[in-house]
């Protein structure tokens, strides 16, 4: 769901401090005060978020990283990356991914258990991928790729609740 | 004909020394995650940064002080102490995350962790610091820096952005719980740009070249010409990252991720183009970070200072590049992904940038120092602009650090 189309909010805060006309230096913070209020006020009437919660943060940035992985583990099958550059970029997507199990199990604003538990069922298989993925052609590389984008599209859907 | 080799040479520097860390990863993060909606802040902050560069150079032509030194002298030693301790804590993360740019860069040629690579690239950068004449430094990696320009190409072979992407450009899509984010790479982007460490080594480069009121046109071509295409790098990757990186619900949180965007259309060559650029815009950005840092000191302090003396002549000032060499490298080795430093980095470079920027409104309006070339009107306003600019970002740079965790 879109919270604000582009700079709206700040385009009507920046009328409603900056008149025209010439007022007082006082005028001038009352009608700052004025424009911030008014931006606080749309967001709270919009239902604006400012910030994402923590654990659909966490769990968009693991889908993001998922499929980033997927696509390199694809590009390095279709000649499209070197190995080289395949294994550089899977060593930091295992830095990004390492101990989310943990994150996500400490997770206070987690929606339900249940969620939770799916993703860890996830996680675990996904995360041996990152571990160890199939760079060569001597091991099964599409049953890996099967298995980090199931990852990914599972956190990123729980990233938009 | 010595001086239209100048200002060629003077247009290549400045183009192909635009981008560093900071750069990459925050058009890298924007495209991928807001599309073409933060192209306004890039353009934004190149109009500040060709503004600062071309009176920073103006001011040290025609007055052969450098940057620094005339803080010192105009406002005292209590005051220039506040922005080179801002700037030293600054700079010195954005070292360490172009030391850590060039590290992967190595990475991704070799598949070895950047970890193990990062004292190398260390190494690399003292070597260079240490025994390379100026010139070399400044023109060196910037010349292959150019290589940014086949980001254009594959721009193109890509088919340029899809028309849903193009509405972003006016009307960002910021989603639900988002703005956080939007707003802190708003200021990551402008800190990236606009960063202290290029005016100072701009400042020293002038007097290292020995630049004077005859400069001023040079000057003016590099900053204006030179910054402005040089922002055609970012807005590149920006581009690059928006069509092939944002469809993929990818968020470029890591370097690698970027070039990923570059193999797309030219396979694995296009990857290793984006890992040599990484490697030779990190390399210069590196040397000059760590002379401008150098370079401050030294001048404020009153010291002996130039890449063109032997160590032995300018002790404390080759002293200086170890020291801060030291401070980065621990800092790196402490193991933060370079692409998370840079982008911290940028927010705290935001969070001091008021107190780099003040002095400028004093001394650029100086005659003292600048005789009839001291700011018009028009200039003076622009500069209060980016002052004010510079103060809100700076207010709200660490909130939405924390916010959006960081990107």
């Amino acid at each position: 769901m879109r919270c604000i189309q582009g700079h709206v909010f700040l385009i009507i805060c920046f009328k409603e401090a900056w008149p025209g006309r010439r007022i007082s230096r006082n005028g001038q913070w009352r009608s700052v005060a004025t424009g911030v209020l008014v931006f606080v006020m749309l967001m709270l009437l919009t239902g604006c978020q400012l910030a994402q919660s923590s654990f659909s943060r966490t769990t968009s940035n693991a889908g993001a990283a998922f499929s980033s992985a997927a696509l390199t583990l694809r590009y390095v099958h279709s000649g499209k990356i070197t190995s080289a550059y395949a294994r550089s970029a899977f060593m930091n997507y295992q830095s990004e991914l390492q101990g989310l199990d943990q994150k996500l199990t400490s997770q206070n604003n987690a929606p339900d258990p249940r969620t939770v538990e799916q993703l860890l069922n996830l996680y675990k298989p996904a995360i041996h991928v990152i571990n160890q993925p199939c760079l060569d052609a001597s091991c099964n590389w599409r049953s890996q790729l099967n298995l980090l984008m199931q990852a990914e599209q599972a956190f990123l859907k729980a990233g938009e609740q | 004909m010595k001086k239209w080799f100048s200002i060629a040479l003077g247009l290549v520097t400045a183009t192909g020394g635009f981008l560093d860390a900071g750069t990459i990863a925050t058009a890298g993060e924007s495209g991928s995650k807001f599309g073409l909606g933060l192209i306004w802040a890039i353009v934004l902050a190149t109009l500040a940064i060709i503004l600062l560069v071309e009176m920073v150079g103006r001011f040290t032509a025609v007055s052969k002080k450098p940057y620094a030194a005339a803080i010192r002298e105009e406002f005292g030693f209590g005051f220039y102490l506040f922005p080179l301790m801002s700037e030293i804590i600054a700079e010195s993360l954005l070292l360490a995350a172009e030391l850590g740019g060039i590290a992967i860069a190595l990475s991704l040629f070799t598949g070895v962790s950047w970890h193990v690579l990062f004292p190398v690239a260390a190494l690399l950068v003292f070597v260079m610091a240490w025994r390379a004449p100026f010139d070399w430094i400044e023109n060196g990696p910037a010349l292959f820096g150019l290589l940014m320009f086949s980001f254009i190409i594959a721009i193109i072979a890509l088919g340029g952005p899809s028309r849903e992407s193009l509405v972003t450009l006016w009307r960002p899509e910021i989603k639900q719980g988002e703005l956080a984010d939007y707003l802190y790479l708003v200021a990551a982007t402008l800190g990236a740009t606009i960063s202290p460490y290029l005016l100072h080594f701009y400042s020293s480069g002038a007097r290292e070249e020995g630049w004077s009121g005859s400069s001023l046109l040079l000057n003016r071509v590099t900053a204006l010409l030179g910054m402005g295409f040089g922002s055609i790098g970012s807005i590149a990757i920006l581009l690059l990252s928006a069509i092939v990186l944002q469809p993929l619900h990818m968020q470029a949180t890591s370097l690698g991720e970027i070039g990923l965007a570059m193999a797309q259309p030219f396979g694995s060559v296009g990857a290793l183009l984006f890992a040599g650029v990484l490697f030779t815009t990190c390399l210069g950005a590196a040397l000059e970070c760590l002379l401008a840092l150098s370079y401050n000191v030294s001048q404020g302090f009153g010291w002996e200072w130039g890449e063109g003396k032997k160590p032995v002549e300018a002790a404390r000032f080759n002293l200086l590049i170890i020291v801060f060499l030291c401070i980065a490298f621990v800092i790196g080795i402490l193991g933060f992904d370079p692409l998370q430093l840079a982008l911290f980095a940028s927010t705290v470079i935001a969070l001091f940038l008021p107190i780099s920027l003040l002095p400028f409104l004093v001394i650029m309006n100086d005659p003292q120092y600048l005789g009839e070339k001291i700011n018009g009107r028009w200039t003076n306003i622009a500069v209060m602009g980016i002052l004010l600019m510079a103060f809100v970002v700076a207010i709200v740079s660490i909130p939405l650090e924390l916010l959006s965790g960081g990107g």
